[in-house]
């Protein structure tokens, strides 16, 4: 088996760049997108939460983007309403802005995400690309209904290994019984809330009750912005959601899970605090298959020690399957953003395949918060007869706000 | 329980085995031990209620992992017996959060009669929408004295429960003259899928800005609810009007959704 190549984010850009510059920009409006008006040679972009990684999700739009917007809650010194924004509502009615790059906290990434869609733009947006299961399929939903282009930013499908994805996908393998053990790397302390916070004044320049958005309105404290907002459930779901949608945006595309998500997954973990994401030793999530993946802390507790890692490789195939296999097509290259907003076809990294892969982190989450082995119906993306812990799977949202 | 490390995290040295133990003596001595823990809770900033308001959340765990609706029953219902009352409002915020976690039905009447109350309308709407059953009646029976945020909230959530019962309210809120209640009425008339709602809805849509790409939102919302409930009349009517109307350049998106949503429709 080939080993797989992998792409970091830097390399990605830089090869989205080359090959949208390879291609003569063409209007807008003669592509059937958005801000049709006038014939332009650029694409008019906007940034929507501009700290650390905003410029960076901003350049993977791709070099035919000119910024003609920023948006950030903490702007509220110098928004002018013209190009300096607090409230992205007001970016979405601009008509000539094309595409909207999404790098605020991911609480607000599907809304935002929607809200874009709704308003005729494509959009890319900041992994994680949601905050829980229910959103990753409104936002596949907006994708769908509006027929935008979507891709969330994270590239590991794009470096994939192609001949396991094609043998996974080609439905010869009957029963799968490869292991894949993420060890580490999912920045479970790093990106743990503080227990203990008290209220701090808000800054004059934050506007914290947009900041909070469709979560609880909590009192101000520093730590739940700027970075360190990733250790609140409100906001996110601690290192395991920040780091998990790189890591198994790979994983899902190889095993050809794009479309299916784990039956059943068990957490080794404490109890969970109720706003804090803290530690977790081990989760287990298993599919329908037999492929089963394990996400192990290495942060807390004992080791997994269950099952040991196993791939799959064309020997798992019998001869006959293996002449088959090699009949078949290639799978069908995976398309960048920048192309994808030029030629209209589906971004690499869509909507639904996305949601699928930011579920597995929202599922395990769920199992670590609710301290259960829960069972979930991939079709229905409801849990099964555990009625408090499908109220996680679907959090009600602060009005006006709603997906 | 254990204290916060030197971060003002639990991260450090926190003992599985040692907290569900402790929890668990907790539950077992009974509703006393639930009032004592919320007793100790403070609101932010005016003490240290750490621990007890870890133990709180750890106990509304413990009891939907029982495998007891009884026990799970007598854990909320202690709990609710809080709320309503002198208990500083961000305590009782905690409380009703401690709801949405281990509430069932026992507790929405005392949730509902929270939907009122500015401080506390928004955690209570979304604790009764977590818990689902029973919420519809609570929602709409406080409509009519819901103010300001309060009645925002409430629209909103009959709209997510999709109560049909509240339709000819929420139609005379679809012209109120707060944009977001406006917007949030529309929402839920869609979501819910009222066929008669569909007038209503286009004429919403002719507005302006957001609240028209949220009123277009809502029509094509409402068509693909009436199309999965077989009303394919009402929906075509939809996506035609659609069609006919957006004819501006910056509008082309909608006018192709609507254009694909009747060639479906059609089965062509």
């Amino acid at each position: 088996m080939q080993k797989s190549k992998r792409v970091t984010r830097r390399q990605f850009l830089k090869g989205s760049i080359g090959a949208v510059a390879a291609f003569t920009i063409v209007p807008r409006h003669v592509l059937g997108g958005p801000g049709q008006t006038p014939p332009s040679e650029t694409f008019g972009g906007a940034l929507i939460g501009c700290g650390g990684q905003g410029n960076g999700t901003f350049n993977g739009l791709g070099p035919n983007v000119e910024k003609l917007a920023i948006c950030d809650v903490k702007f509220l010194k110098h928004a002018d309403n013209k190009k300096v924004y607090t409230d992205f509502r007001r970016v979405m009615e601009r008509k000539d802005i094309d595409v909207v790059a999404i790098a605020t906290p991911p609480h607000w990434h599907a809304l935002i995400s929607i809200a874009a869609m709704e308003a005729g733009k494509d959009v890319l947006c900041e992994k994680p690309m949601t905050r829980f299961i229910a959103e990753g399929r409104a936002v596949a939903e907006a994708e769908k209904r509006y027929n935008r282009i979507f891709q969330v930013g994270t590239y590991g499908r794009f470096g994939a290994n192609r001949e396991r994805h094609k043998i996974m996908a080609s439905g010869l393998l009957k029963e799968c019984k490869a292991v894949y053990i993420k060890h580490g790397g999912l920045k479970v302390r790093e990106w743990s809330g503080l227990v203990n916070a008290q209220p701090q004044p808000i800054p004059r320049s934050l506007d914290w009750d947009m900041y909070c958005g469709p979560s609880p309105l909590r009192p101000y404290h520093p730590h739940r912005t700027g970075g360190t907002h990733r250790g609140y459930w409100d906001y996110e779901g601690g290192g395991m959601t920040d780091m998990g949608q790189h890591f198994f945006d790979r994983f899902q595309y190889e095993y050809a899970k794009d479309d299916t998500s784990p039956v059943e997954i068990e957490a080794y973990a404490p109890p969970a605090h109720p706003e804090a994401c803290g530690m977790w030793g081990w989760v287990e999530l298993k599919y329908a298959d037999g492929l089963t993946l394990v996400f192990d802390s290495e942060e807390w507790g004992e080791r997994y020690n269950r099952k040991e890692d196993r791939s799959v490789s064309i020997s798992d195939l019998d001869e006959q399957s293996q002449r088959k296999l090699r009949e078949m097509p290639e799978p069908e290259p995976l398309v960048r953003f920048p192309e994808a907003i030029r030629t209209r076809k589906q971004a690499g990294g869509h909507a639904a395949v996305s949601h699928r892969c930011v579920s597995l982190m929202h599922l395990a989450n769920i199992a670590i918060r609710t301290g259960r082995k829960i069972h979930y119906d991939p079709v229905r993306e409801q849990i099964i007869g555990d009625e408090e812990a499908n109220r996680l799977v679907n959090q009600p949202m602060r009005a006006p706000w709603h997906l | 329980m254990p204290d916060p490390d030197g971060r003002g995290m639990y991260c450090t040295d926190i003992d599985k085995d040692k907290v569900e133990k402790a929890v668990a003596q907790i539950h077992n001595g009974g509703r006393d031990n639930v009032i004592a823990i919320i007793d100790m809770l403070v609101p932010p900033g005016q003490g240290n209620d750490v621990k007890a308001h870890y133990a709180l959340h750890c106990l509304a765990l413990h009891v939907c992992k029982l495998d007891d609706d009884n026990q799970r029953r007598r854990f909320a219902r202690a709990v609710a017996s809080q709320l309503g009352g002198d208990r500083p409002k961000a305590v009782q915020r905690y409380l009703v959060r401690v709801m949405q976690v281990a509430g069932g039905r026992e507790v929405v009447g005392t949730l509902g009669k929270l939907l009122v109350d500015e401080e506390l309308c928004e955690p209570a709407a979304q604790a009764l929408t977590a818990i689902g059953d029973g919420a519809a009646d609570q929602f709409r029976e406080s409509l009519p004295q819901a103010k300001g945020k309060c009645r925002l909230t409430v629209i909103q959530n009959l709209g997510v429960i999709r109560d049909a019962k509240s339709v000819d309210a929420l139609k005379r809120a679809v012209t109120d003259e707060d944009q977001d209640i406006r917007i949030a009425a529309a929402w839920a008339l869609a979501n819910i899928g009222d066929p008669g709602s569909a007038g209503v809805l286009l004429k919403a849509a002719d507005a302006e800005g957001w609240e028209r790409i949220q009123a277009t939102k809502a029509c094509l919302l409402l068509a693909e609810n009436l199309l999965a409930a077989g009303k394919n009349y009402e929906a075509t009517r939809i996506y035609t009007h659609l069609r006919n109307t957006r004819t501006e350049p910056a509008e082309r998106y909608v006018r192709d959704a609507a254009k694909k949503a009747l060639t479906a429709a059609s089965g062509k």
